[in-house]
């Protein structure tokens, strides 16, 4: 009770700096919405209609928009060029991409396999889901808001499954959940700095590289662990780190029931916030998430992962209404998405149930390194960028993107098969199982 | 279900243990154990249907009313309330549907 209490009292005596918090980074600023309703080449202005404005807003076109990049009646997102002027056009995208039925196909079959990843390792998805959006051409902002509002309702049906099949540990969650909301505050914070001082080639280099580093040292580190778990019979022990965190009796103790885990406050705190400041700096916090509630705290990977879908679905829900505030959601794709992933979600939480725990690591770190892969190919364009080295040639960037952008896929297949695999051979073993024993006891009622 | 194959099979195993001993038994009985119709677990066909049918008419809602939807969802300020409540409604709804979905595929988490 005394624990509970200490929980609400942290979440109520950092209300004030949550409520400035954004799950999974701030809606863009400088970003306009509405509908150009009239173009001037001559003149080079476009007037538009702003949402929820009455008067139309002129606009000047920039450097690199011309008189017929400018769509007329249809909703568009216009990006400002500050540093050229007030009310520069930057850059336009068409907000509604038009629906074909290859696009469905595909949101279909992507949320599916998407899911079936959140399901079974309690994060993933959003780093291949939000490119996706992107490449079938739906606008940046739009692809990330659009994938928040489908990462929440997912994960909450991922959670309670988990919680009936009781790996989910809702104290866990809720402790990480709240402070990984504050670390993101401070990773937006970090992320700001590094704008204002380097700007934005500058901030994509900083996030590339904490992302390939993070994702390559505990990527690594997982797939070890998960290899001398598959040579193993033993159940899967707390590491010693773990173990000796555990030892450390400081006020205020915390104890994760379903976790099986006694620890301080002082250690797990740490923790979400670090999961919360990675969320905000490389939008996939579950990455060091997961492994922190293993390695850290000291819960199993089952336990960690589905706890990991508490919460995706409490930062989610934040980030979907901070999204929505700001009006950048395609409910369209939300919901296409969604209608493969509720499905795939639950397909993972119950394959979960056949597998043992170094699977989820297996799955888990596998997807880090190859997502790794993905981001890496990106940072020679940064350091490019930065005059830090020669400038590439367009035959080679185009590449760098198409190994980026297919990594991602080949991190999705692989998390699937792989699954998929496990999840077969689980359920024919478990069925094996089941007849020897029936059999065994038939004879031995005989 | 288990606990049905277990039944059949010890049936089968004192069946063949009275016929070795030679002992006279009742055949009206033992016909009418082994006519007895194999336990099949419930299904949830009609809910997974009922689902299914909502799921899809509030997706067919959605989608014939594209150009309406979009433009209201995307208003901002307050409006964030739509999109975030018809992602739950269809979270609860399409959810439903995949969980009878996969019960009646026999896909179940291991007891």
């Amino acid at each position: 009770m005394k624990k509970l209490l200490f929980v609400l009292l942290t979440v109520l005596a950092l209300t004030s700096l949550v409520c400035t918090a954004y799950a999974g980074g701030p809606p863009p600023k400088n970003v306009l919405k509405g509908v150009f309703v009239q173009v001037d080449a001559k003149a080079g202005t476009a007037s538009i209609k702003l949402d929820g404005h009455e008067d139309l807003k002129v606009l000047s076109l920039g450097e690199a928009i011309k008189a017929e990049d400018v769509t007329l009646d249809k909703k568009v997102l216009v990006s400002l060029d500050t540093h050229a002027g007030p009310n520069v056009i930057k850059d336009i995208s068409i907000m509604f991409m038009d629906m074909t039925v290859t696009k469905i196909c595909a949101f279909l079959v992507i949320g599916l396999i998407g899911g079936l990843l959140s399901g079974f390792i309690g994060s993933g998805g959003a780093f291949v889901l939000t490119p996706a959006m992107m490449s079938l051409g739906a606008p940046g902002a739009v692809a990330v808001a659009s994938n928040m509002c489908h990462k929440f309702p997912k994960a909450m049906v991922g959670a309670y499954k988990r919680w009936k099949y009781g790996q989910a540990d809702l104290k866990l969650g809720l402790v990480m959940a709240v402070t990984a909301i504050i670390g993101v505050q401070i990773g937006i914070k970090i992320q700001k700095f590094i704008l204002d001082h380097w700007g934005n080639a500058g901030s994509n280099l900083y996030v590339s590289v904490v992302f390939v580093c993070v994702l390559l040292f505990v990527g690594a580190y997982v797939l070890m662990d998960a290899m001398k778990g598959s040579k193993g019979n033993a159940e899967a022990k707390p590491s010693k780190l773990a173990i000796s965190l555990q030892k450390i009796n400081l006020w205020p103790m915390m104890e994760f029931k379903v976790a099986q885990v006694r620890i301080s406050a002082w250690i797990t705190i740490p923790v979400g916030l670090l999961t919360g400041m990675l969320a905000a700096t490389i939008a996939v916090g579950g990455f060091i998430g997961v492994p922190g509630m293993i390695y850290v705290v000291g819960a199993s990977a089952l336990v960690s992962s589905a706890t990991e879908l508490v919460v995706a679905f409490i930062m989610g829900a934040w980030g979907s209404i901070q999204w929505g505030i700001s009006g950048l959601i395609d409910i369209r794709m939300t919901l296409l998405i969604l209608a493969g992933s509720l499905i795939g979600v639950q397909l993972g939480a119950l394959g979960t149930t056949y597998v043992k725990d170094y699977m989820i690591k297996l799955v888990m770190s596998a997807v880090m390194l190859i997502v790794a892969v993905s981001r890496g190919a990106k940072i020679p364009g940064y350091l490019a960028d930065l005059n830090l080295i020669p400038q590439l040639k367009e035959s080679m960037v185009f590449g760098l993107d198409q190994i980026s952008f297919w990594a991602l896929m080949a991190a999705l297949a692989v998390a699937g098969i792989i699954i998929s695999v496990a999840m077969i051979k689980g359920m024919l073993q478990a069925n094996a199982e089941k007849q020897a024993q029936v059999v065994g006891e038939a004879v031995n009622h005989s | 279900m288990s606990q049905n194959v277990q039944l059949q099979t010890q049936l089968t195993s004192q069946k063949k243990k009275r016929s070795s001993t030679g002992q006279q038994k009742s055949t009206a009985t033992e016909l009418d154990k082994r006519t007895q119709p194999a336990f099949t677990p419930k299904r949830p066909v009609g809910k997974m249907l009922l689902f299914g049918a909502l799921s899809l008419a509030a997706y067919g809602f959605l989608f014939f009313n594209e150009a309406l939807v979009t433009k209201t969802f995307t208003l901002g300020g307050w409006h964030a309330a739509f999109p975030v409540m018809t992602a739950f409604l269809f979270s609860f709804v399409h959810g439903a549907f995949a969980s009878n979905l996969l019960t009646v595929l026999g896909l179940e988490a291991k007891k």
